[in-house]
């Protein structure tokens, strides 16, 4: 018995992948759309800003030049217009409010997240939470009314016994019989704690999101080889959580960059060039085009804008690095356990 | 027991339910009257009265304490008036960029200033109404022994030198002087200006140019006046008449001094400077006082300029009258004279005010004008003089001029109830003429006038405590209260020099009044000395350690005892 084989070949079908289109359809199409545009407008709006800043601030750029930068003054009746002095008082007020509000919320989200029972847990997050409800102009009595007189005198105390350092220096003597009490209030300092307790609760609320996120498997581990409470945040909370606490932070620099009306109430507008925060007198930039604005005529409006362009790009600038912080910090990256 | 219980809320919940129901249907009805009557008016605009409208307005911080009771006063009427000011400047430049339907403002549109170039001047047609008279006051806050010090006099060379930086301690000679020799603590003077453009500002330093322009000059780099006051020296700014007021107030305040209106100070229960007048008496802006200086201001009565009612003060400045505030002025109101769509200006803007608008705008002055005059007084301010009302009756008939259905009847100076008029005299100011003659002891080289309520101790009887005069320490209990009388004495005697030898007067520790007969003079001075000798600083770092380990004593104990606690419990627990 012969067997023949069968020379011919199969007739097979090759294998074509079938078409998978990535393009999305009907219902999706027109989410993608619509969410897309939506996403646009943002962008749009915020470049829109910035466009109309610019077209107003080319003017004032293009007579002042650079001097508009370096210059101290702010006196349009002697055509001295610049923001040196300003730009130094709107950083000197965020540091302080930086100082002061960056320990509070870090601190702050450690308690909530890994000691706060449960039941509290829910509770103190809505008191921080209310926190950044209150409007500012509240914090701005608070800070003039209750807290002036009170932050007055730490700032004597510092001056008295830490006025060695340069930047605890006041132009006073604080050991007089009667203080000069004036030469401490309205400073860069006390604006400085108002501001810091408006820009807490943003700082905290993004500290205590990426604090929840550190991966549980970790965590126990580190409770399975004995590690005590702090030893876990120590080991784990803090490192996974690490690019949330700088970006929560920068977040909130952006924000006490720009806070505006409790500064007004409390700083006694100058435009000396001083490093010096527990000083009477200070500016921001933001104070500058509040108390200015009402009364401005139109070239005094174009310098005040271009102030205003400086500050948004600064802020812009200062809140996208928080945001390439934030979003690479999820993969926990930078951690060695 | 009873299971009815939540009976009674569920019928509040019902009953407040329906009330909100009735008030929603009945909020409708209003609605849609308001629509009909607006369809009406427009349809037929003969129609007797157009309905009010709320209209806003900005400026002035001077006159806001009585324009904002005007605007209470009238809303029981049904007439909106959102009065926010904001200062002078910011009221000018609201109304010449249409935002607003009115304007306050101190001085009128500055035109185009020959040194800056700005342009401070209005295309939108407008007029000067004058609202109400006052007096720009210096307000103080000096303390001595915790005490609120009153009765202050001062020249206006003083004041001017103030603010120009030219005084800047309590304790100058020329204080004293202008005090009769009274004794001033050795306190370093913070004068508080306005962060804003204001027109209290404009007022003051169009006084200081006019009265002491070598000292004005000097300090400000030129001539004339300024809304932005330049800041210089220990000089101080703060947002608003109120801003400025609330500063000098706080516990801070101590030293300062201000420019507001009278009402402020008056609202604050804070003294006023009494400023000297050119007769030689220092007096307060008292209603009085101020009518009596503005029978002096020239004021523009040429109808065909733009600047028709404005103020020139120069003869109030100088004014001989003993009567006479010198710092007093009026405060005006800048309306559209414009009709509703006439285009103006070069970037196209029409006139957007509405008869309804110039309705409320023009019902609401009638009151101001007439019944809210007599409320000047109370408020701390001064009511105009009959010719100033009339004149500004006849502003408000511009109003209708440029539009007919702005109803203007019934509403004429003869129905005014104004404490100022003289009955059948145009002329005259009645509160000028009642005004009284002011005190003896309120002339120069008198007084002061220390009343019970002055504060402070009494003054010497003669100019005589200069540096070297009799001078008795006391205790200053602020700061040296734990020190007690005779070592505040005692201390005085060893730091206090400028104020000369101390003498042996025993001082209460608690009232700082002086007890024992002063041994030089015999007067009863009660200059009190507020100079101690500066605290050693040898023990500085001790004190800031102690204070360091107290700061961490305080984080720490409660904790470690809540430590102590837990750990005491769960020993318990365990045995």
């Amino acid at each position: 018995m012969t067997t023949q084989l069968r020379e011919e070949t199969p007739d097979v079908v090759p294998a074509t992948p079938r078409p998978i289109s990535r393009r999305p359809t009907g219902s999706d199409r027109v989410f993608t759309i619509g969410s897309r545009s939506v996403g646009a407008v943002v962008l749009v709006i915020t470049g829109g800003i910035g466009l109309f800043l610019a077209i107003q601030a080319f003017p004032t750029l293009r007579h002042y030049g650079l001097h508009f930068l370096t210059e101290t003054e702010w006196d349009p009746d002697t055509q001295k217009v610049g923001i040196l002095s300003v730009l130094v008082g709107t950083a000197t007020v965020a540091l302080v409010a930086m100082c002061i509000a960056f320990p509070l919320a870090l601190a702050t989200a450690l308690y909530i997240n890994e000691y706060a029972r449960p039941k509290m847990r829910s509770t103190l997050v809505s008191v921080v939470d209310l926190m950044a409800a209150v409007p500012s102009i509240i914090y701005g009595l608070w800070g003039f009314f209750l807290m002036q007189p009170y932050l007055s005198g730490v700032s004597r105390w510092l001056h008295a016994y830490l006025g060695w350092l340069p930047f605890f220096h006041v132009d006073s003597d604080p050991h007089a019989a009667q203080w000069d009490q004036t030469r401490y209030t309205s400073s860069a300092f006390i604006a400085g704690v108002a501001v810091s307790m408006m820009v807490l609760p943003m700082a905290c609320s993004v500290m205590r999101e990426v604090f929840s996120q550190a991966p549980p498997g970790e965590r126990e581990g580190a409770l399975a080889l004995g590690a005590t409470r702090w030893g876990v945040i120590r080991s784990v909370v803090l490192p996974f959580g690490r690019g949330g606490i700088i970006g929560g932070t920068m977040l909130a620099l952006g924000r006490a960059l720009g806070e505006t009306i409790a500064v007004v109430l409390i700083i006694s507008p100058s435009f000396d060039l001083k490093f010096q925060p527990l000083e009477v007198g200070t500016n921001t930039v933001s104070a500058l085009i509040a108390g200015r604005f009402g009364d401005a005529s139109p070239a005094q409006l174009s310098a005040l804008l271009t102030a205003g362009f400086v500050l948004f790009a600064i802020t812009l600038g200062i809140n996208t690095l928080a945001a390439g912080v934030i979003s690479r910090s999820r993969s926990g990256a930078g951690t060695d356990i | 027991m009873t299971p009815r219980t939540p009976a009674p809320t569920q019928s509040l919940s019902r009953s407040w339910w329906q009330a909100l129901r009735s008030r929603a249907v009945s909020a409708c009805l209003v609605l849609a009257t308001c629509v009909l009557a607006v369809i009406g008016a427009a349809a037929s605009p003969a129609q007797a009265q157009p309905p009010y409208v709320r209209i806003a307005g900005t400026g002035s911080s001077w006159s806001q304490t009585i324009f904002s009771q005007w605007t209470r006063d009238v809303a029981a009427n049904g007439l909106e008036v959102v009065y926010t000011g904001g200062g002078s400047s910011k009221g000018r430049a609201d109304f010449k960029n249409n935002v607003t339907t009115f304007a306050i403002s101190e001085i009128p549109f500055q035109g185009k200033d020959p040194v800056t170039k700005e342009e401070d001047r209005s295309d939108r047609p407008y007029a000067y109404l004058p609202i109400v008279a006052g007096g720009t006051a210096v307000t103080y806050h000096v303390e001595i022994s915790g005490k609120l010090m009153r009765e202050v006099r001062l020249s206006g060379e003083t004041v001017t030198k103030i603010f120009t930086n030219k005084i800047t301690n309590w304790n100058d000679p020329q204080i004293a002087a202008d005090n009769n020799g009274r004794q001033f603590p050795n306190l370093a003077i913070t004068p508080i200006v306005r962060s804003d453009g204001s027109g209290t500002i404009a007022q003051f330093t169009a006084w200081m140019d006019k009265a002491y322009p070598a000292l004005w000059h000097d300090f400000y780099g030129r001539s004339g006046l300024t809304s932005q006051y330049p800041v210089k020296g220990r000089t101080l700014a703060q947002p608003g008449s109120d801003g400025v007021m609330n500063y000098i107030t706080s516990s801070a305040g101590n030293g300062t001094v201000g420019v507001v209106e009278y009402a402020y100070a008056q609202t604050a229960d804070y003294p006023v400077v009494k400023i000297r007048n050119a007769a030689g008496y220092y007096l307060e802006p008292t209603k009085f006082n101020v009518a009596v200086a503005l029978t002096k201001a020239r004021i523009n009565t040429d109808k065909s300029s733009n600047l028709y009612l404005t103020q020139v003060l120069d003869d109030v400045y100088t004014d001989t009258d003993p009567r006479t505030y010198p710092l007093s002025s009026y405060s005006y109101m800048i309306i559209p004279t414009a009709a509703t769509g006439t285009a103006f200006g070069t970037s196209g803007q029409t006139e957007k005010v509405t008869s309804s608008a110039r309705q409320t705008l023009a019902d609401l002055m009638f009151y101001s004008l007439c019944e809210g005059q007599s409320k000047a007084g109370p408020y701390g301010y001064s009511p105009l003089p009959l010719n100033l009302v009339q004149a500004g009756f006849e502003q408000l008939a511009k109003l209708k001029a440029v539009d007919d259905s702005v109803d203007l009847a019934d509403r004429d100076v003869t129905k005014c109830n104004n404490p100022t008029f003289v009955p059948g005299d145009l002329s005259k100011n009645h509160l000028a003429e009642v005004a009284p003659q002011p005190q003896a002891c309120d002339k120069d080289g008198a007084g002061p006038c220390l009343t019970a309520a002055a504060g402070g101790p009494a003054a010497p009887a003669g100019p005589a405590a200069a540096p070297g005069g009799p001078a008795p320490a006391a205790g200053e209990p602020g700061a040296g209260g734990a020190a007690g009388g005779g070592a505040a004495g005692g201390d005085a005697a060893a730091g206090g020099g400028a104020d000369g030898a101390a003498s042996g007067g025993q001082i209460d520790p608690e009232t700082g009044e002086v007890i024992g007969a002063s041994a030089g003079g015999g007067a009863a001075s009660g200059a009190v000395s507020t100079q101690l000798p500066a605290r050693s600083v040898a023990g500085t770092p001790v004190f800031a350690g102690l204070a360091a380990l107290e700061l961490a004593a305080i984080i720490l104990v409660p904790g470690l005892f809540a430590l102590r606690a837990r750990r005491a419990a769960n020993a318990g627990g365990g045995s």
